[in-house]
C-alpha cells in the first residue's frame, strides 16, 4: 500500500515535468525579444546583445529550462510584463473568488448530479430517465457563456432574485458572498452536472442487475436504502473518477464563467494577461490550474482504496 | 463418390459451355420435377426503409437534418438575404430586431443577422477541420505508442502531460503565442484534442494486439504494415468516428469561447463568439446581440452531439444506451 502511494507520487513527477516543459516552452517561443523591450528604442544591437547576455538569454534551451524549474520549485513564478508585480503575488490576489465559485460549484453540481443519475438508473427508460439523459445532452451542448447570460438575464436582469455581476469577498457576510455565486455556479455546473449524471446512470444500471441488489429487495429493504446505500456505494468509484477529470472542464469553465459575471478571479486575470500578452502570469496560471487538476486525481486515485476495499494494491 | 455439384448450374458460365448454359438433363422417368429456382432471390421491397432507419436512429437523423440545415445556411449565406456582416453602419447601431433588420443591428450598426449566418462558416469550419487533423495526427500518435513497445513509455508520459492541462487553457496558452485567426484557433484546438484521440487509439491497439487473430497474421508472417492496415485500423474506425464527432462539438465550443474572451477569430470575421463578445458590453440592454448567436451555437453543438450520439448506438453495440 506504502509502495503504491510512493509508486503513484512518484509517477506525477514526470507529468508535471512535460506540463512544466510546455509552459517553459511558451515564454521561449513567445514573439518579442524581452532584451530589445528593456533596452529601449535608442539601443543599439550591441546594447541588445549585452542585456541579452546579462539576462541570461543567450544560453541554451536546457539550461535556462533548468534554471527556471529551479525558480518554480522555490515558489518563484516570475514578474508580471505588464505591472512589474511578482506572478505569485497577482495570482494570490485572485484565488478567492475562484477557489469559492469551483467550491459551489462542486457542491451544488454532485448533490443535484448524482440523485439525477441514480433516479435515472432506477426508472430507466422512463419519463424521467429520458428528461435526464436530454437535460445531459443539452448541458454538453450549450456552451457556458450562453447559460451565464440566459440565466443572468432572466434570474438578475428580469426578475431581480440575485446580483447581476461582481463578487464579494466571504469576509463582508456568507449571503453576500453566496448569493454572487449561485447563478455563476448553477452556469459553470452545468456541463459537470451533465458529465456525472451520465456516469452515475450508467455505473448504477450495472449495479442495480446485480444479484446482491435482488438480494436486497427480496429482504424487504425500502427502495431508498437500496439504491443509496447498497447500490450507490458500489458504483462510487468510477462516479468519484469522473467529478475528478471533470476539473478541467471546471477550471476551462471558470475562465468564462468570471468573464460573463465580472468575477475578479484567476480567469479573469488569465483573459486579462491574453490581451495584454503577459506571458510570465499566463505560464503561472496554466502551470498552477494543471498542478491543481493532478494533485486533485492523485488523491483520487489513493482514495479509492478507501471507497471499495477490494482494490489492494 | 466425389461429384461436385454447382449450386446453379445455369448461372455459373463454364469455360467451354455453350452461351445458353448446360444442356438440361431429361429428368429421370418416375420423379417430380422440382420448380427451377429463380435466377435472383427476391429481395423484399422496404417500401419503409428510410422510415424504419428514423425509427431506429432518431437522434442520427434528427442531428443529421438540423447539421444539414446549418451546413446550407453556411454555404448559401450570400444569398439568403443578408447584406455584407462587415459593413459598418454608425448612424443604424443597437436597432432592435425589425422587419429589416432581422435580429437588429451591433453597436457599429453592422446587421447581426448577416453576421451569424456568415458566422455558420467559422464555426463550422473550425468543427470539422479540428476533428480531421486531430484524429489524423492522433491516429499515428496512437498507432505508434500502440505498436513499438520502447516508445510507448516516452509518448504516453507526454500525453499525460499534456492531458493534465485542461483543454481550454492549452487552446489559450497557445493562442497568446500568435495571432488571432482562423487557422491559429484551429491548429490551437487540434493540438489541444490530439492526446485524448492518441489515448483512445492507444487503448484500441494494445486490447488488439493480443486477439489470437492478431498473433495468427504475426506467426504466419504478416508483415507489420499489413497487420496495421487489415486487423488494427479498421478497428479503431468506429471509437475514432464517434470520438471524432464529440471533437467537432467541443472544438466549436472552444473555438466560440476563444472568440469570446478575445482570443480566437478576429472581429473582422463575423463569428458566433465575436459575435457575442462584441455585445457582452452592452448584454443588460440590447440582449438580443448575444442571444441569436448563442441559439444558434448551441442548436449545431447539440446537432453535432445528436449524430455523435446516435453513431455511438449504432457503431458500438456494447455502450448502446448506457452511457
Amino acid at each position: 500500500m506504502l509502495g503504491y502511494i510512493g509508486r503513484r507520487i512518484l509517477a506525477t513527477i514526470p507529468v508535471m515535468a512535460v506540463v512544466g516543459l510546455f509552459v517553459f516552452s511558451l515564454l521561449y517561443f513567445a514573439p518579442g525579444d524581452p532584451a530589445a523591450i528593456i533596452a529601449g528604442d535608442q539601443a543599439s544591437p550591441e546594447d541588445i546583445i549585452r542585456i541579452r547576455a546579462t539576462l541570461g538569454l543567450d544560453r541554451p534551451f536546457l539550461v535556462r529550462f533548468g534554471e527556471w524549474s529551479w525558480h518554480i520549485l522555490h515558489g518563484d513564478l516570475g514578474t508580471s510584463i505588464f505591472t512589474n508585480l511578482p506572478v505569485t503575488t497577482m495570482i494570490g490576489q485572485r484565488v478567492q473568488p475562484t477557489v469559492s465559485l469551483m467550491l459551489v460549484t462542486l457542491v451544488f453540481a454532485i448533490a443535484v448530479a448524482v440523485p439525477l443519475g441514480v433516479v435515472a438508473a432506477w426508472k430507466a427508460g422512463s419519463l424521467i430517465d429520458r428528461l435526464v439523459m436530454g437535460l445531459a445532452v443539452t448541458g454538453f451542448s450549450v456552451p457556458v457563456f450562453v447559460v451565464g447570460y440566459i440565466l443572468a438575464y432572466v434570474f438578475a436582469l428580469q426578475l431581480g432574485w440575485l446580483p447581476v455581476q461582481g463578487y464579494t469577498p466571504i469576509e463582508q457576510g456568507l449571503w453576500p458572498w453566496l448569493s454572487h455565486l449561485i447563478l455563476p455556479a448553477v452556469t459553470l455546473g452545468l456541463v459537470y452536472i451533465a458529465l456525472i449524471a451520465r456516469v452515475t446512470r450508467a455505473t448504477m444500471l450495472d449495479v442495480l442487475s446485480q444479484d446482491y441488489v435482488r438480494t436486497a429487495r427480496a429482504k424487504g429493504l425500502a427502495q431508498g436504502p437500496v439504491l443509496f446505500v447498497h447500490a450507490l456505494k458500489n458504483a462510487a468509484v468510477p462516479i468519484v473518477t469522473v467529478i475528478g477529470i471533470g476539473i478541467a472542464l471546471l477550471i476551462g469553465g471558470a475562465v468564462v464563467t468570471e468573464t460573463v459575471f465580472a468575477i475578479p478571479g484567476l480567469g479573469r486575470l488569465t483573459v486579462d494577461a491574453i490581451l495584454r500578452r503577459d506571458y510570465p502570469i499566463i505560464q503561472g496560471i496554466v502551470l498552477l490550474f494543471s498542478f491543481v487538476y493532478v494533485l486533485v486525481n492523485l488523491a483520487i486515485d489513493l482514495f479509492y482504496t478507501l471507497l471499495d476495499p477490494r482494490i489492494r494494491y | 463418390m466425389t461429384a461436385t455439384v454447382a449450386p446453379f448450374p445455369d448461372r455459373v458460365p463454364q469455360a467451354g459451355a455453350p452461351p445458353g448454359g448446360l444442356p438440361k438433363a431429361p429428368p429421370p422417368p418416375g420423379l417430380a420435377v422440382a420448380a427451377p429456382l429463380p435466377d435472383v432471390i427476391p429481395v423484399r421491397k422496404h417500401r419503409g426503409k428510410v422510415w424504419t432507419y428514423v425509427r431506429r436512429n432518431p437522434t442520427i437523423v434528427v442531428g443529421g437534418v438540423m447539421l444539414l440545415i446549418v451546413f446550407l445556411m453556411a454555404l448559401l449565406a450570400p444569398w439568403l438575404g443578408t447584406v455584407d456582416p462587415t459593413a459598418l453602419a454608425p448612424a443604424k447601431r443597437t436597432r432592435m430586431p425589425s422587419a429589416q433588420y432581422w435580429f437588429g443591428t451591433d453597436m457599429l450598426g453592422r446587421d447581426v443577422y448577416s453576421r451569424v449566418v456568415y458566422g455558420a462558416r467559422v464555426s463550422l469550419l473550425v468543427g470539422f477541420a479540428v476533428a480531421f487533423l486531430a484524429s489524423v495526427a492522433g491516429l499515428a500518435v496512437g498507432l505508434v505508442s500502440g505498436m513499438v513497445r520502447w516508445l510507448d513509455g516516452v509518448v504516453m508520459r507526454v500525453v499525460d502531460g499534456m492531458m493534465s492541462i485542461p483543454p481550454i487553457l492549452l487552446a489559450i496558452a497557445l493562442m497568446a503565442l500568435t495571432r488571432g485567426s482562423v487557422q491559429n484557433v484551429i491548429i490551437a484546438i487540434t493540438i489541444a484534442e490530439i492526446p485524448r484521440v492518441a489515448r483512445l487509439v492507444r487503448g484500441v491497439v494494445l486490447s488488439l494486439r493480443e486477439q489470437p487473430y492478431v498473433e495468427a497474421a504475426v506467426t504466419t508472417g504478416t508483415r507489420m504494415p499489413a497487420i496495421i492496415w487489415r486487423h488494427i485500423l479498421p478497428n479503431t474506425l468506429a471509437p475514432m468516428t464517434v470520438q471524432a464527432t464529440y471533437i467537432c462539438a467541443s472544438a466549436m465550443i472552444t473555438e466560440a469561447i476563444l472568440s469570446f474572451i478575445g482570443a480566437g477569430v478576429p472581429p473582422s470575421t463575423p463569428s458566433w463568439g465575436n459575435i457575442m463578445a462584441e455585445g457582452r458590453a452592452l448584454w443588460q440592454v440590447k440582449f438580443y446581440i448575444i442571444l441569436f448567436p448563442a441559439i444558434f451555437l448551441s442548436m449545431t453543438v447539440l446537432a453535432v452531439n445528436l449524430v455523435g450520439d446516435g453513431l455511438r448506438d449504432a457503431l458500438d453495440p456494447r455502450m448502446a444506451k448506457d452511457v
